[in-house]
């Protein structure tokens, strides 16, 4: 990369100091100065052209000799990029499982625009796409009528206008949450879906009207009033919201109270990590955002985004595979599966992953783990393979066991 | 939790893969252009000078008068002065071109920078990636308006080429539309990359032409056409000399003729297909990936992240969207899910699963204190007994049986 950029900054300079169109200009005022002493004495004219013409050859060779520089230095540029992506070359395009699925791509870039609040972007992606199909379709009405049937079937490709505006609302709450400090909207909306939140264990709701006592307890509304005022209003807050979260978060309400009798010393007392905890507001975003996506079934970060960088990260590896397949001349046995291991950072891995110690193979739905009554597992098939039909020893410990006892287990 | 199955090492060398596109395209059009100035230069050169050598000759011998040298000297200098302007016109545009490869230098040494993938730094440089990807993929497709603004709103005009995409397009789409004009004259600018180029986009579009002059079909046009042949095809006879034979072929078959291959060149699919064609030789010459870098990159990475469990029938026990103690699965979010149904899943030689795993009675596997603090959060759950928080059902405490996973 050095090279490249060391290169570069040649080139640049080299194209600052150009002198071609100085040469140029310099032929112009030969040819000028020659004109005008012609002009006002005709006597002199063959005289002057026959001076003239050295100097214009000469200045065209200059004009020549610096175009002659700048090809040398694009050139030596252009070793630099060779050699820098020598190593590096384009992954092969042989087989792009993903070109016939170019609406589902399209689909996914869309979402992606609505997750990051691109709205606008999102709205002129989604005419430009809906404008392409409709020009398709009258395409394929032209050309084979039969065809158009599909082309109407997919017509869900696009997220709905449903998922747009949940996000639109998602950014707006988000909005007001950070730039306005403002948690109202988030907790109407966390308790509007407070069933919902509840079954997945989620704290959400008590997390923003937490933050919303602490906010009216140190008084961030209006700098500078009383502090008594910041408690009388945290308080009324806590009489008129809290009494819904005492089944499930007694010993956190009671610290909030509690918390009160500290009031004037509040930083050397042991809550003062509640009231003056810098990172809230973000966690709170992040936990709101997380939620919300999940509530939709999405995701809290954009898979698109994921996806991609494992994409950029695995690449070097799967091209390094590839290069030794076309030595070796082999081809990848197991389809369903990459032939390599692809080393991600930790969070890139999501789901348990089960690979059985016996047969080194990953379970799948077709070969569940299973596991035997003294508690370790194996695959199904390493199961069949070692029991044959009756009683076995267990392969990690001396524990015997018959094939029906073990069980099925999910991960 | 194995250590080899995880890294979180960058090697910023190896992993500029992507983004190769990013310095070849500006380079290419850096030298296009240089050849640009070195031809107007030349002709000019051509010119002036045996001119002036003329005109001072003719003075010289007095078959001249001073006005008509003059006059010659005045066309000299027009012709200098328009040299003059097309070479600040070619090195205006050079000078953009250099300085966005300035900045695309830039972005790239930033990620030399940056010292390991979980770096906020590199969050950041991958999301804009993702970013030049997208609007790569919508320029490819013709999303154009998108692109610029997408473009526009992240600030990555110097990261994308807009225009070049644009113009390509507008070529392609003339060509559906049955015009060879401005693909031609495409062509006739890049004469010298198309020297190297595999395939024969100018001989196709001269074919066309020809085929276009006997679908007219009336005598003159047929005279046209054969000149038109004997011009722009015949010297093309060392490669393509069935198609030319064909070409010759055509002649004596009507429009409507069922003969092949006669029939495919009176067919109007070939206008598809030069554009088509257009697009790949363009993409060749500007050193471009046939396919969406997009395309690549996702390919790659359903295939890394994707598990058995992302497609099974069962719902896995981690990462689904049932808890909030765990992210959603990307493959499993409905985005990429079906994107993903047909990819290769990721290799693994060892498990990967929480460090203390119990199962329940309904064969569901967690970790113990993800379990339970799960079950703190619910609530309302009565004391000793665990709710298995993605099937609902509500067990013993002592149920719990530890199992353990080699």
């Amino acid at each position: 990369m050095d090279t490249v950029q060391k290169e570069h900054e040649r080139l640049l300079k080299k194209l600052k100091g150009s002198e071609g169109i100085q040469n140029v200009q310099s032929t112009i005022d030969l040819l000028q100065s020659a004109r005008d002493t012609i002009a006002s004495d005709p006597t002199q004219a063959s005289i002057t052209m026959a001076k003239l013409q050295n100097p214009v050859k000469s200045s065209f060779d200059s004009i020549n000799d610096s175009l002659k520089e700048s090809h040398s230095s694009l050139n030596k540029y252009s070793k630099a990029l060779d050699k820098f992506f020598k190593d590096r070359p384009l992954p092969s395009t042989e087989h792009d499982a993903l070109s016939s699925q170019e609406h589902m791509i399209n689909r996914a870039i869309a979402m992606h625009l609505l997750r990051q609040g691109q709205f606008s972007v999102a709205a002129t992606f989604l005419s430009e796409l809906a404008e392409t199909k409709s020009r398709n379709s009258q395409q394929t009405t032209e050309y084979n009528p039969t065809n158009d049937a599909t082309s109407l079937l997919d017509i869900d490709e696009a997220p709905s206008d449903q998922v747009r505006k949940q996000f639109v609302k998602m950014y707006y709450i988000l909005h007001e949450l950070k730039e306005n400090k403002n948690l109202l909207p988030a907790i109407e909306w966390a308790r509007e879906n407070r069933d919902a939140l509840e079954t997945r264990g989620s704290n959400l709701e008590f997390e923003l009207c937490r933050l919303q006592f602490v906010w009216l307890f140190n008084c961030e509304q209006y700098p500078g009033a009383p502090l008594s005022a910041g408690r009388q209003a945290a308080l009324e807050y806590a009489k008129r919201e809290f009494h819904v979260f005492l089944p499930r978060y007694m010993r956190e309400v009671q610290q909030l109270i509690g918390a009160m009798a500290f009031c004037p010393n509040l930083q050397s007392s042991p809550y003062r990590n509640i009231f003056n905890n810098p990172t809230a507001w973000n966690d709170v975003s992040l936990s709101f955002t997380r939620e919300f996506c999940s509530l939709m079934g999405l995701s809290a970060d954009s898979p698109l985004y994921i996806a991609t960088t494992a994409g950029a990260i695995a690449l070097p590896t799967l091209l390094k595979l590839q290069t030794i397949m076309k030595a070796k001349r082999t081809e990848w046995t197991t389809q369903n599966e990459l032939p390599v291991e692809i080393p991600l950072p930790p969070s890139y891995l999501f789901h348990s992953i089960f690979v059985c110690p016996v047969s080194k193979e990953q379970a799948t739905d077709q070969n569940p783990p299973m596991m035997m009554p003294c508690g370790h597992v194996i695959a199904e098939e390493s199961l069949k393979r070692l029991c044959k039909g009756s009683r076995f020893k267990c392969p990690y410990c001396p524990n015997e066991s018959h094939p029906r006892e073990a069980r099925k287990i999910f991960m | 939790m194995a250590a080899e199955l995880t890294s979180t090492k960058l090697n910023a060398e190896n992993h500029l893969l992507l983004d190769q596109p990013l310095l070849r395209l500006p380079h290419e059009l850096a030298r296009r252009n240089f050849k640009s100035v070195q031809r107007v230069v030349e002709r000019e050169k051509e010119n002036v000078l045996p001119a002036l050598k003329d005109a001072a000759n003719n003075s010289l011998s007095g078959s001249h008068t001073p006005d008509q040298t003059l006059a010659a000297l005045d066309a000299m200098l027009s012709r200098m002065q328009g040299l003059k302007r097309k070479m600040e016109n070619l090195q205006g545009e050079e000078r953009k071109v250099q300085d966005q490869s300035k900045k695309r230098i830039q972005y790239l040494e930033s990620l030399h920078q940056i010292p390991s993938l979980v770096d906020v730094k590199y969050d950041e440089w991958s999301r804009t990636r993702l970013d030049r990807l997208m609007v790569d993929h919508m320029l490819r497709s013709g999303y154009s308006e998108s692109a610029k603004q997408l473009a526009q709103e992240k600030g990555i005009e110097d990261l994308v080429d807009i225009n070049v995409f644009v113009q390509c397009q507008r070529i392609a789409d003339s060509l559906r539309h049955g015009e060879t004009k401005e693909a031609l004259q495409w062509c006739g600018e890049n004469k010298a990359g198309l020297k190297k180029s595999q395939y024969n986009l100018e001989f196709e579009l001269r074919l066309q032409q020809y085929i276009e002059m006997i679908r007219i079909g009336d005598k003159k046009k047929l005279i046209e056409a054969m000149l038109h042949a004997k011009k722009y095809l015949t010297p093309y006879m060392e490669t393509q000399s069935t198609e030319i034979s064909h070409a010759a072929g055509l002649l004596a078959f009507p429009r409507d003729t069922k003969a092949e291959p006669y029939r495919a060149m009176y067919s109007s699919v070939r206008w598809t297909h030069l554009a088509e064609l257009f697009v790949r030789t363009h993409h060749e010459l500007l050193s471009l990936p046939s396919r969406p870098l997009l395309h690549i990159a996702l390919s790659a990475g359903l295939s890394a992240l994707k598990t058995p469990s992302c497609h099974s029938e069962y719902t896995s026990s981690r990462s689904n969207s049932l808890s909030t103690t765990t992210s959603v699965c990307p493959i499993c979010s409905t985005e990429l899910n079906e994107l993903a149904r047909n990819m290769p899943y990721a290799h693994h030689t060892k498990s990967y699963i929480e460090s203390d795993p119990i199962v329940l009675p309904n064969g569901r596997v967690y970790g113990q204190e993800r379990l339970l603090n799960m079950n703190k959060n619910v609530g309302c759950i009565e004391a000793g007994t665990i709710k298995d928080p993605t099937t609902g059902e509500v067990f013993e405490e002592g149920d719990m049986k530890r199992v353990y996973i080699m």
